[in-house]
């Protein structure tokens, strides 16, 4: 896949996010659960992306560093990320035909990020400030 | 919402549990982790005071909005009803993808069931777009798959199939092993025509046909199916569900099929079911002009037309997407609920509540229907959720 075509990213809710959720969101857990993307290897590998390390998502709606997760079935083209506040940073507001928001999925780029996952007190000023 | 918990507690705190879940543990733990305060304009104040502001706030508005309510009692989310009648407001609840299917469910349109009923009876369970071995961790273990019941004496090592059609191998599709069918993205309704074609004799436009034609099989053959719904099922065709209403018919003209829609919140059922007995829709609901209902009169519609917005027991700003989340944190908001979260940290006035089930008693509905009575097991100061919206109906 080229590495400048964007991903189908799909959210899911995980038990080990939920249990972190409930236990505070301001959480060093709760981010490490929240704010990964699981890719394909192929597709990873195309964008020089590599387990563990830092990456750039970025949709029309905002933008956010999580970390990356290489899953072990493949998904070429399809990543899957947690639904939390980094997820739903990338979320484009649109309504679909039948009058719902989409909350399910969206396209992002993804490419090798420079800097730290971005914490959940910054995707709150964001909200607020901006 | 599980009724057969034990717990202790020793300064306010778990000392020892019996039948929790995972997720029931944390929710009993974060009794005493990030818990609201009450505040007006960022300043921490009585709790007397921020409901007074929090009721002019509301008061002085235009055009306020109420959001969420999923994660409140019973007796709350029917006084908040009748708060945003008070407020000719609109009543949301934005991150509740279900509201469709629930709507037909309680229209009687569409068959369902209780827990206890699948337990009994249920030979065939499909999770479709559902994880609830996540979501919902005792699911499997106390009514749909592994259990005995009064039918089904063999539990899932004989009596009982699992389905799972999901965009990915979750924890629930581990355990249905090969009764696993994995779809593209927004491939449901492709999947659902497959399976009709098949239920029907033709030849299913799938690259595994036998696959297609066994299942068609096995479900035709069930004694009694049910279908759990979940998020993933909700959003695949953007809201629109005509092709799954069509498959649930059309499997209810072999045998009986009941659908249960597995719901995020403790009592989002309630909800809806408190604005259906009351507006015969569920959430949108908006009593600006008289009663009226659709995705139009909520947040996506008309979010830059409201003026103040009341939020309980929810967190939108975490939830929705960015471009709404900046858009409602603009808007002068009251925060209602039980923790601090990204909602609560953007609202001009904070309202801190007891943990219903937990603090403070209630009652609520599963989201197969059935009533549950909430009772208190720790002493907390403050208010019910009920309590607080009782409060705020004296002052606007």
């Amino acid at each position: 896949m080229a590495e400048t075509e964007e991903l189908l990213v799909v959210t899911y809710r995980g038990i080990f996010q939920e249990v972190e959720e409930a236990l505070g969101i301001y959480s060093d857990s709760y981010r490490e659960e929240s704010a990964v993307l699981f890719l394909d290897g192929s597709d990873a590998l195309g964008r020089k992306i590599e387990a563990g390390r830092p990456i750039l998502l970025e949709t029309s709606s905002g933008k956010v560093v999580v970390a990356a997760k290489i899953s072990e079935e493949p998904h070429p083209g399809i990543a899957f990320m947690p639904r939390s506040p980094w997820s739903a940073s990338l979320l484009p507001a649109e309504v679909g035909e039948g009058g719902l928001l989409q909350l399910k999925r969206f396209r992002a780029r993804a490419s090798p990020a420079g800097e730290a996952v971005t914490t959940i007190e910054e995707i709150g000023e964001r909200i607020r400030v901006f | 919402m599980c009724d057969d918990i034990e717990a202790e507690f020793e300064g306010g705190k778990v000392k020892r549990t019996m039948n929790l879940c995972r997720k029931g543990r944390a929710h009993y733990d974060s009794l005493s982790i990030d818990r609201l305060t009450p505040a007006v304009g960022g300043s921490e104040v009585r709790g007397e005071e921020a409901v007074t502001a929090a009721g002019e706030l509301l008061a002085g508005a235009e055009c306020p909005l109420l959001l969420g309510f999923g994660r409140s009692t019973l007796e709350a989310q029917k006084l908040g009803i009748e708060l945003a009648k008070k407020l000719g407001s609109v009543i949301d609840d934005p991150t509740s993808r279900q509201g469709l299917i629930m709507e037909r469910i309680l229209k009687g349109e569409v068959p369902t069931c209780t827990f206890d009923d699948v337990r009994n009876y249920a030979d065939v369970s499909i999770y479709w777009g559902d994880d609830p071995s996540s979501s919902h961790p005792r699911h499997l273990s106390r009514f749909s798959y592994f259990p005995r019941g009064e039918k089904r004496q063999r539990g899932y090592e004989e009596d009982r199939e699992a389905i799972v059609i999901d965009v990915r191998r979750s924890p629930t599709a581990t355990i249905a092993a090969d009764g696993f069918f994995q779809v593209s993205p927004g491939g449901d309704a492709a999947f659902a025509e497959a399976l009709l074609a098949a239920l029907g004799g033709k030849i299913p436009k799938v690259e595994d046909k036998k696959r297609m034609l066994n299942l068609a099989t096995k479900l035709r053959k069930a004694k009694f199916g049910a279908i759990f719904t979940g998020p993933g099922l909700a959003d695949a065709q953007d809201g629109d569900l005509g092709w799954f209403f069509s498959l649930v018919a059309r499997l209810n003209e072999f045998t009986r099929f009941s659908v249960i829609p597995s719901l995020p919140d403790y009592n989002t059922r309630g909800l809806h079911q408190s604005l259906f007995d009351v507006a015969g829709a569920v959430s949108p609901v908006s009593f600006e002009d008289g009663i009226a209902s659709g995705p139009k009169f909520g947040v996506t519609g008309l979010l830059e037309s409201f003026d103040a917005v009341l939020v309980v027991g929810s967190d939108p700003v975490a939830n929705l997407p960015a471009p709404l989340a900046r858009k409602l944190a603009r808007i002068p908001m009251v925060a209602v609920g039980t923790h601090r979260n990204l909602t609560t940290d953007a609202a001009s006035v904070t309202v801190p509540t007891a943990m219903a089930g937990l603090e403070a008693g209630g009652s609520a509905l599963r989201s197969d229907g059935v009533r549950v009575d909430l009772e208190a097991q720790v002493k907390s100061d403050r208010p019910t959720d009920l309590q607080i919206v009782e409060m705020l109906m004296e002052v606007v």
